[in-house]
């Protein structure tokens, strides 16, 4: 036996000098912990940079070159003063609230009505779901101001059949922004609710309807009591991302003068010059909510598991009959299907195919043309674009999952600095997207390296935004591979490098690509970030598309946005099939 | 081989559920030793098997293996585990799905630094390592598609394909069904002795550590009871905590008494009447309160048969008779306390029977409570 264990046992250190006892331990230490106290930097080094920037610029005074100008309260009292803030704040939450109620009623029903009834066409909303979740949302928001607005079907139909010259229903108000918003997130709600109804120990309800209780009582009196840790926990997490959303209240709210925190941090960064210390204080207000409410988040979703973990039988629970009901509930299914799926389709398929925006009317038919396709798909602005976003969102869902992937297994793993980097990891979650759009624009105009207007500040924004969510697929692949598999390598004689890249990534590789697969889509939809920082040279199509529907190009908006989304899905199914494979040849199962 | 010294590690309590750990446990082994660390769960003998493979580190003692220091509290020394070249199975046998067998057990001839082998090389020895487990032909197989007996053999071609100087085991039968167990515990210890290499095995089945160890260590509470062959464990319990966890055995209350003969004293029970017991493993002190004798040890006569030498006897009811087909086992009330007996299938006694019960003096052991 070479054993290199021996020459250890010779060094000099232990042998020859006497040795001092703290720097012994502390070299180990460094040694044991080097992987995460670097791990541990990097995120600190890009989680931490925006939140000081935020509120340091909060406190500044600016001066007409942009520079500091010395420490004040004057973006405060501003604040405070201007009416402004009331307004824009009631109105966030009163927007909020309702559209949360809204998606939560609808996705709820839907969701009770698929996992516990005998409802007909069940697999109808799963599709619908599934289709709608990776759909830009200024698509659906487009696709669905048309419809509700003045030359939408809607409003026609009302002004056909019963008054010429009225328009009922104004869009571009607050009732609006909350059906559209409510609309938006009702799939969401419904994958996550029928997660938890079909959960729930269906005994409790069954041993509800053995004592005598009607459906409407069991339902009332026990469905809902149980899942309720769980729906609010859901409602306060779509209130939270409702609190943030960007997309409705710039594109339905803005031309209405409907004026919500996120618009108005917008409207004051847009403005020349851009009142970036007013922006800061409004964002810094915006960030102290959502970490408030977030913080409640916790607290109640670890309740709500808890109350869920009552469960585990293996088999499907006989669902409630609903007799004669079931073609009222089936009634609830078609119409989520025609709103959330085919009304916008068919929207943004009329919008795309007409020269300019009409009502929609068979009369019309005669100008339907291909022309906004040709000009999309034949212009290497477009082109450009496209390939800007999906560079922007390869590098950024490979750098996310690199960090996170390495995060998650300091952190599952309780290595040195585990649990500092789970700490470090949840940081940008309180931010939305517009406040540390804010915070990198900042950053960017202080920062020594020219980043401004590139699209390497764009990736930067996305990596920060995002990392909380490939952590969550990293650290919960880390927890599923058993710790031996790990140690048979360290005893084998394996490094800790040797055995990250020879057994924990090659194990962990499904939930890396689910992973990056995420991050990867929503980076190639999301608005708000990029509407920010990009520069001329570094635009992207979800920006393009916001501008073009700024300027009254409907069409062109529709035209892209479909090929776009088309291109989407295609990618994520070649994607998931492939990975299935791969799964299938490296597990054997 | 192995000299371990006053190794300590203690686990700080999370709250919930005892603290486990290991507290000055310290032993030598000779080479080829088959080493048994046996207790009930929590007892520390997982933690004692982690420190010297390296998964955890110790707070204090040292660990030495032949000529290397593996860890030395006071020295600062800790070699990190990837450096200690030894076997290791583990409980769950950590077979990576994502490699097939030969790569499996050709992943620590790959890995270990300072030693470079090449492709010819690595496959003799893989495949000289299958065959000793008796898996020859299945390199080429995924390692999902194998019976748990079978990857229980590639972890184990794994942990010796380097040829090293100590086997690990942690409880590696105890994921199987009973039957594959027993073969799996022959083939074991044939394979151990057929490489004569030194193996400490952990478990908490007590008749795995009498049939295949050499040396067994009993472990309570973080500490070692007792070190010593399989027959001293059984028969020469160093304590009542020994007894009673190696096997059933008989209690009999009472208090040691003077010097009755050479090795053996007088006992005298709770009712008066006296027996003669010698002290346990480790005993000096007159501190014993109860006898421990194994059943087995314990034979039944008829009332008024001779007495032998050497043998205690007492009188008693049969008050249960179950016949085992290899045996038949008896509960006698001798006087207040119910005793076990163990006697062959041929004897047969009654419900309500008086009879005799003689068991010899050195197996009759007294211990402290």
């Amino acid at each position: 036996m070479s054993s290199p264990a021996r020459n250890i046992s010779e060094e000099p250190l232990g042998a020859a000098i006497p040795p001092l006892r703290w720097h012994v331990p502390v070299l180990a230490w460094l040694r044991r912990g080097w992987l995460g106290l670097t791990v541990a930097a990097i995120m600190a080094a890009l989680v931490l940079p925006p939140v000081w920037t935020l509120l340091h610029a909060s406190f500044s005074a600016t001066q007409q070159d942009l520079s500091y100008g010395g420490f004040t309260l004057e973006h405060y009292r501003s604040l405070v003063q201007g009416r402004n803030l009331g307004n824009a704040a009631l109105n966030s939450v009163i927007f909020a609230l309702l559209a949360t109620i809204v998606s939560l009623v609808f996705g709820g029903v839907l969701a009770w009505l698929v996992e516990r009834t005998d409802v007909p066409l069940k697999g109808l909303a799963y599709v619908t779901t599934i289709i709608s979740l990776g759909t830009p949302y200024i698509l659906y928001v487009t696709a669905w101001l048309y419809l509700l607005g003045r030359a939408g079907p809607f409003n026609d139909l009302y002004r056909n059949w019963i008054d010429a010259d009225a328009v009922p229903f104004n869009v571009n108000s607050l009732a609006g922004m909350v059906l559209i918003e409510g609309f938006l997130w009702s799939p969401l709600v419904f994958l996550m609710l029928s997660a938890t109804f079909r959960a729930a120990n269906a005994e409790m309800e069954e041993a509800a309807r053995m004592s005598g209780a009607s459906i409407a009582q069991t339902v009332w009196r026990i469905s809902i009591r149980l899942a309720w840790p769980a729906i609010l926990a859901l409602a306060l997490f779509v209130f939270i991302r409702n609190l943030e959303s960007f997309e409705v209240p710039a594109l339905v709210g803005m031309p209405g003068r409907v004026d919500v925190l996120t618009t108005e941090i917008y409207r004051s960064i847009k403005e020349m010059p851009p009142r970036l210390g007013y922006a800061s204080a409004y964002s810094v207000v915006m960030l102290l909510m959502v970490a408030v409410l977030l913080f409640a988040y916790g607290r109640i979703s670890r309740h709500a598991e808890r109350y869920a973990s009552i469960t585990g039988k293996g088999y499907r629970p006989r669902p409630f009959r609903l007799g004669r009901a079931r073609w009222l509930a089936s009634g609830v299914i078609l119409f989520n299907f025609l709103i959330v799926l085919v009304l916008p389709l068919c929207a943004l398929l009329w919008v795309a195919f007409m020269p300019f925006m009409r009502p929609m009317r068979w009369s019309a038919v005669k100008f339907l043309t291909t022309k906004q396709f040709d000009a999309v798909l034949s212009s290497p602005h477009y082109l450009g674009l496209g390939v800007n976003t999906l560079i922007i969102a390869v590098c950024t869902a490979t750098a996310a999952m690199v960090l996170t992937v390495l995060a998650g297994w300091l952190a599952a793993r309780r290595q040195v600095a585990g649990s500092v980097i789970d700490q470090l990891v949840t940081v940008p979650l309180v931010f939305p997207g517009l406040v540390l759009g804010v915070a990198l624009l900042e950053l960017s105009l202080q920062s020594p390296v020219p980043l401004y207007g590139t699209i390497w500040l764009i990736m930067l924004a996305f990596v920060i935004r995002y990392m909380p969510y490939g952590m969550r697929y990293a650290y919960s692949g880390v927890l599923q591979i058993h710790p031996e598999l790990e140690q048979a390598a360290a005893v084998s004689g394996a490094t800790t490098g040797t055995t990250l890249r020879r057994v924990v990534v090659p194990l962990l590789w499904p939930a890396i690509a689910s992973g990056w697969l995420f991050i990867f889509l929503i980076c190639a939809k999301e608005m708000s970030l990029p509407l920010l920082l990009a520069g001329p040279d570094s635009q992207t199509i979800s920006v393009a598309m916001f501008d073009l529907w700024s300027n009254g190009q409907g069409g062109e908006v529709a035209a892209l946005g479909l090929i776009w989304a088309a291109l989407m899905t295609l990618f994520a199914s070649v994607f998931y099939a492939i990975m299935r494979r791969h799964a299938a040849k490296t597990f054997g199962h | 081989m192995l000299n371990v010294r006053g190794l300590t590690k203690v686990y700080a309590n999370r709250g919930d559920g005892p603290a486990g750990g290991v507290q000055g446990a310290s032993f030598d082994l000779q080479p080829a030793t088959f080493f048994t660390l046996l207790g009930p769960s929590g007892c520390g003998k997982t933690t004692t098997l982690r420190c010297i493979a390296g998964l955890e580190t110790p707070d204090s003692g040292s660990i030495r293996v032949a000529d290397s220091m593996f860890f030395d509290g006071d020295r600062g020394i800790s070699v990190p585990m990837n450096l200690r070249r030894i076997g290791m199975v583990f409980q769950s046998y950590a077979i990576w799905p994502h490699m097939t067998v030969f790569e499996n057990v050709a992943f620590p001839l790959r890995v270990t630094k300072g030693e470079r082998l090449s492709g010819a090389e690595i496959t003799q020895r893989v495949d000289e390592a299958l065959d000793r487990v008796s898996l020859s032909g299945f390199g080429g197989r995924s390692a999902t598609r194998l019976s748990g007996g079978q990857q229980q053999r590639v972890a184990l071609a794994r942990a010796i394909v380097r040829q090293p100087k100590l086997l690990l085991l942690d409880e590696p039968l105890s994921n199987l069904d009973a039957a594959l167990r027993d073969e799996m515990r022959n083939e074991l210890r044939r394979l151990q002795q057929q490489i004569g290499i030194t193996t400490v095995y952990v478990t908490h089945d007590q008749t795995e550590a009498l049939e295949m160890s050499d040396q067994i260590a009993v472990m309570e509470r973080g500490r070692i009871v007792q070190i010593g062959t399989p027959r001293d464990i059984y028969f020469r319990p160093a304590n009542a905590f020994v007894a009673g966890f190696v096997g059933t055995t008989n209690w009999l209350e009472g208090a040691v008494g003077e010097v009755s003969g050479p090795g053996t004293r007088s006992f005298r029970l709770d009712d008066g009447r006296m027996v003669q017991c010698t002290l346990g493993g480790g005993q000096t002190a007159e501190r014993g309160t109860r006898v421990s004798v194994r059943p087995e040890k314990v034979v039944l006569r008829r009332g008024g048969a001779p007495a032998t030498a050497a043998s205690n006897r007492l009188d008693g009811t049969v008050v249960f008779a179950g016949f085992l087909g290899t045996m038949n086992r008896y509960q006698v009330d001798v006087g207040g306390t119910v005793m076990q007996a163990y006697d062959t299938a041929d004897a047969a006694y009654a419900v309500g029977e008086k009879v005799a019960l003689d068991f010899p003096v050195a197996d009759t052991v007294a211990l402290d409570a």
